[in-house]
C-alpha cells in the first residue's frame, strides 16, 4: 500500500497520523538509506553503526546521541591533548589517526614514548569524561589530518537531562570500554608479574 | 602552536572583540537580549521539565514564551490604563507630603530655637520636594520615549525567548567550532560552568526574592500597613541587591510611615516585619539557596557592586556577582593547570 492510499485511510477513519514533518528525522533517514552508500561519504549514523561498543544503541539513539557530539579538525602533528592537562572530553577518530605518547615533556619539546597508534573508529580519552578532577595520563597527537567526534561533560549532563535513557545507555557503554580497558591492563599486569618472577628465578 | 593555529585563534579572537563592541554600541539590542536570557534561565528547569520524554516541545516553548511575554505586556496595559490618574494622584501625594514635612519640620525648628536658641535659616523641604516634581516631569516628559522602547521590547522578547529556547544549542554548536582546537576543552567547559553557574545564581535570587516579598506582604497586610503588595514587591526586587538591597527596600515604608497621619500606620511593626524577613532570609534563605552558588568574601561582593553600578546601573549591580564568581572559577582553574605544568 502506497504512503498516500494509507493516509487516506487513515484519515477517512478518523486514526491519528503524522501532523508535521520532522525534516531532521527525514535527514537521518536518507543518510540511514542503503541509497546513501553510493556516495563515498560517510555518515555519523555509519560510523557509530560500527563501533561495536555502541551496537546496543538503536537509529534513533544513534541519531540523538550524534546531536550531542562536536566535529574537531586537526592537522597532522596537531597537540589533541597533553599528558597532565585537565581532562573533559572523550572522543572517537571519524578519519585519521592518533598516536599515543606517554613521558611527554613540554619544556624540551620531546612528544615521548609512543604507546599505541588508534586508527579509525577507534576511541580514546573516556576517563575524561567520568572522572570528577581527571588529569591526562598520556598526550594525543593527530599522526595525520583527522577529525575527531568529542564528547564533553557539559554534554553528557545536558544528555542526563534532556535523554535519560539514552544518558544512562552511553554511560553503561562507556563503563563497559573503562572495564575492557581495565581486564586488558590486568592481563598485562599479570603477564608482566610472570615475566619479573622469571628474571627473578633466573639470577 | 603552529601558524595555522595562531591565525584560528587571532580570527576568534577578533570575532569575539567584534561581539563585545557590538553589545556596547547597540545597547538597545543587547538589554532585551539579556533580559531574554535572563527569563530563559529561570524558565530552563521547568522547560526540560516539560520537554524530557515529551512530544510536544514546540508547545512547551511556545506556552513559555506566552506566559513571559503576559509578564511583560500587563504591566505595560496596566501602566497605560491608569497613566493620567496616576500623574494626578502623584502630584496631590507630593504636595500633601510636602505639607506634612513642612509642618513637621517646622515644628522641629521651633523646639530647636526653645531649647537651644539657634535659628535655623534653610528650607531642605522645599528644595528636595522641588527636584522631585521636576523629577516626576522629566519622567511625564520622556514618557513616550520609554514607552516606545517598551514595545520594542514587547516584540523583541518572545523573539529572543524563542531563538534560546529553540535555535540556541545548534548555534552554539556550530559557533564553538570556530573555537581554536588549543583551547576548546578548557573554554567550553569553563563557558558551559558560568552558564550552569548564572543560571542557578537568577534561580536562587529569584526565589529568594519571591519569599522575601512575600513575608513582608503578609507581615504588613497583618499589621494592617498601607500598600502591603506595592511594598513586598519593592522588598523582593531590591533584595536582588546583596547587603544594599534590604536597606533599599525599607527606605519606601520608612518614608510611609513618617508622613502618614493614620494613627493604625506602627513604624515599630513595619520594622519588626522588615527585620523578621531580613532574619529569615539571612538565617534560612540564603544559606540554603544562594551562598553555595556564589561562595564569595562579603567585601568582594560589596565592591563587585559598587563596580557593577558603575558599569551597567541596577542591571550592572545585579549581573556583576556571577560573573565575579565565575572569575573565581577561571583563575582557580588557570592556577590549578599552572600548578600541574610548572
Amino acid at each position: 500500500m502506497s504512503y498516500e492510499k494509507e493516509m487516506a485511510e487513515k484519515l477517512a477513519k478518523g486514526e491519528s497520523h503524522a501532523d508535521k514533518l520532522d525534516i531532521s528525522l527525514l535527514k537521518y533517514l536518507w543518510d540511514a538509506s542503503p541509497v546513501s552508500y553510493l556516495t563515498s561519504k560517510e555518515t555519523y549514523h555509519d560510523f557509530f553503526k560500527k563501533i561495536s561498543v555502541l551496537s546496543s544503541f538503536t537509529d534513533n539513539e544513534v541519531r540523538l546521541f550524534t546531536k550531542f557530539l562536536h566535529r574537531r579538525e586537526f592537522q597532522a602533528n596537531e597537540v589533541v591533548f597533553r599528558q597532565g592537562d585537565t581532562g573533559y572530553g572523550f572522543y572517537f577518530i571519524f578519519a585519521g589517526a592518533v598516536n599515543i605518547y606517554t613521558n611527554h615533556n613540554r619544556e624540551a619539546n620531546d612528544q615521548g614514548d609512543l604507546v599505541i597508534k588508534l586508527e579509525k573508529r577507534q576511541y580514546f580519552g573516556e576517563m575524561g569524561l567520568l572522572e570528577e578532577f581527571n588529569r591526562r595520563t598520556a598526550t594525543a597527537v593527530a599522526a595525520e589530518n583527522t577529525i575527531l567526534l568529542g564528547i564533553f561533560k557539559p554534554d553528557l549532563e545536558q544528555m542526563l537531562e534532556l535523554h535519560p535513557v539514552l544518558g544512562a545507555k552511553f554511560l553503561r557503554e562507556t563503563a563497559l570500554i573503562m572495564a575492557n580497558r581495565m581486564g586488558q591492563l590486568t592481563k598485562e599486569i599479570v603477564g608482566l608479574k610472570k615475566k619479573i618472577k622469571e628474571i627473578e628465578q633466573r639470577i | 602552536m603552529n601558524r595555522n593555529q595562531k591565525i584560528k585563534l587571532s580570527l576568534f579572537l577578533f570575532l569575539l572583540t567584534v561581539a563585545v563592541i557590538f553589545a556596547i554600541v547597540f545597547p538597545r539590542l543587547t538589554m532585551p537580549f539579556g533580559f531574554s536570557y535572563i527569563i530563559y534561565l529561570i524558565s530552563k528547569p521547568l522547560t526540560i521539565r516539560l520537554t524530557t520524554g515529551s512530544k510536544k516541545q514546540r508547545l512547551s516553548y511556545f506556552l513559555m514564551i506566552l506566559v513571559a511575554s503576559l509578564f511583560l505586556v500587563i504591566p505595560v496595559v496596566a501602566t497605560l490604563y491608569n497613566v493620567d490618574t496616576d500623574f494626578v494622584s502623584f502630584k496631590t501625594e507630593i504636595s500633601q507630603a510636602q505639607k506634612v514635612l513642612q509642618d513637621k519640620f517646622f515644628a522641629f525648628k521651633i523646639k530647636v530655637f526653645e531649647e537651644y536658641g539657634f535659628k535655623i535659616n534653610i528650607d531642605p523641604i522645599s528644595f528636595i520636594m522641588t527636584k522631585l516634581e521636576g523629577l516626576g516631569s522629566d519622567l511625564l516628559g520622556q514618557f513616550p520615549n520609554y514607552l516606545s522602547v517598551l514595545f520594542e521590547w514587547m516584540l523583541l522578547v518572545p523573539l529572543f525567548l524563542y531563538f534560546f529556547f529553540v535555535e540556541s544549542q545548534d548555534l552554539s554548536r556550530d559557533l564553538l567550532e570556530a573555537v581554536p582546537n588549543p583551547i576548546f576543552e578548557k573554554s567550553y567547559v569553563l563557558f558551559s560552568q558560568f552558564n550552569t553557574k548564572f543560571g542557578e545564581y537568577i534561580i536562587a535570587k529569584f526565589i529568594e526574592a519571591t519569599i522575601l516579598g512575600t513575608i513582608v506582604t503578609l507581615g504588613l497586610l497583618v499589621i494592617g500597613f498601607p500598600y502591603a503588595f506595592i511594598l513586598g514587591l519593592l522588598a523582593g526586587i531590591t533584595n536582588i541587591l546583596p547587603y544594599i538591597g534590604p536597606i533599599l527596600g525599607v527606605v519606601p515604608a520608612i518614608l510611609i510611615a513618617f508622613l502618614s497621619k493614620d494613627p493604625n500606620v506602627s513604624m515599630v511593626g513595619m520594622l519588626v516585619v522588615f527585620s523578621l524577613a531580613n532574619l529569615i532570609d539571612m538565617i534560612l534563605v540564603f544559606p540554603l539557596l544562594v551562598s553555595k552558588i556564589v561562595n564569595l568574601h562579603p567585601v568582594i561582593v560589596v565592591v563587585s557592586i559598587i563596580i557593577g553600578s558603575q558599569l551597567a546601573g541596577i542591571v550592572g549591580m545585579i549581573v556583576i556577582i556571577p560573573f565575579i564568581a565565575f572569575f573565581k572559577l577561571l583563575f582557580k582553574e588557570i592556577y590549578k593547570d599552572l600548578s600541574v605544568h610548572l
